[in-house]
């Protein structure tokens, strides 16, 4: 698989006033270094281990099932954690809870029916309409797919795009292979996967 | 076109430039899996974005999907042996 050189990050980078490149770790530039941040095994083996401990709760817990909406909220969020705050739509992710908390709480006070609103920037659509429309109409589509880039500029939602995408995918090799560990393991223990994932005949 | 007077009303605060984003766009177009079997062409912008889109809804419903199955088992399995294997395996 070929890894995209990181030179396009940097002269983006450059470009956008060369302050960021000083202080990489500080600096929030998911899409630098997506690609190999996301492809090591150190990084997935803190995420299984983060989706281990959350599971393990979520089994504990649960006196009844609780419908897989638990699982995908505590595997988007131990993905969120391993991003370690760099990007947006992981702050997005762990932000998600205290929104929804908040948003009830103020439905129950004051009554249900109030729905929040957001409200597009009519400003910013007016400027934007100058790079072609149905480009901006797509990325508008795209930032509603990427948590918490529905109103981030384009150079900025295509940097979380890569970064996502690049963490998306770590988040299923993950959880591939813990799903394949334990139904494995739950009909013998005998026959572990293999590193690689793929679970051995038997 | 008017990309001309955008630019220098945009100059103090955020000067993207066309080449910026394409920049970005063909990043973005290598981490899309068909990229790597397409040629070098230059693709739309748009296209890209669609794709774009079209990748992420794929890999939402893939960790859908294990969702759906880790909360199967989860539910039928005894974890605590399960646990074991899969630390094994992690740290293997």
């Amino acid at each position: 698989m070929a890894i995209p050189n990181s030179e396009n990050g940097d002269s983006a980078a450059m470009v956008r006033g060369g302050r960021k490149r000083k202080r990489r770790d500080a600096a929030p530039e998911p899409g630098h270094r997506s690609f190999s941040t996301w492809r090591t095994e150190s990084i997935e083996k803190r995420y299984s281990s983060k989706l281990l401990e959350a599971l393990r709760r979520i089994r504990n817990d649960a006196a009844e099932p609780r419908g897989n909406g638990a699982v995908r909220d505590a595997a988007d969020r131990a993905l969120a954690v391993a991003a370690r705050g760099r990007s947006r739509w992981s702050r997005a992710i762990l932000s998600r809870r205290a929104i929804k908390l908040r948003a009830v709480r103020r439905r129950r006070q004051r009554g249900m029916g109030e729905l929040p609103r957001s409200l597009p920037h009519p400003i910013e659509r007016r400027r934007r309409r100058r790079r072609s429309e149905l480009v901006q109409k797509k990325a508008e589509e795209l930032g509603r797919l990427v948590p918490g880039c529905r109103k981030v500029s384009l150079p900025a939602l295509l940097e979380e795009t890569s970064d996502y995408i690049a963490a998306l995918e770590m988040q299923i090799r993950a959880m591939s292979v813990i799903a394949d560990a334990v139904s494995t393991a739950g009909g013998s223990s005998v026959g572990l996967p293999d590193r690689s994932g793929s679970p051995s005949t038997g | 076109m008017s990309s001309r007077r955008s630019r220098s009303r945009q100059s103090s605060s955020s000067r993207i430039t066309e080449e910026q984003i394409n920049d970005l766009v063909s990043k973005l177009q290598s981490l899309l899996p068909e990229a790597r079997i397409r040629s070098n062409d230059r693709v739309s912008a748009a296209k890209v974005l669609q794709e774009t889109c079209n990748y992420i809804r794929g890999l939402h419903r893939e960790v859908d999907d294990l969702s759906e199955r880790l909360s199967e088992l989860l539910a039928t399995t005894d974890m605590s042996s399960a646990q074991a294997a899969i630390i094994r395996s992690l740290l293997m």
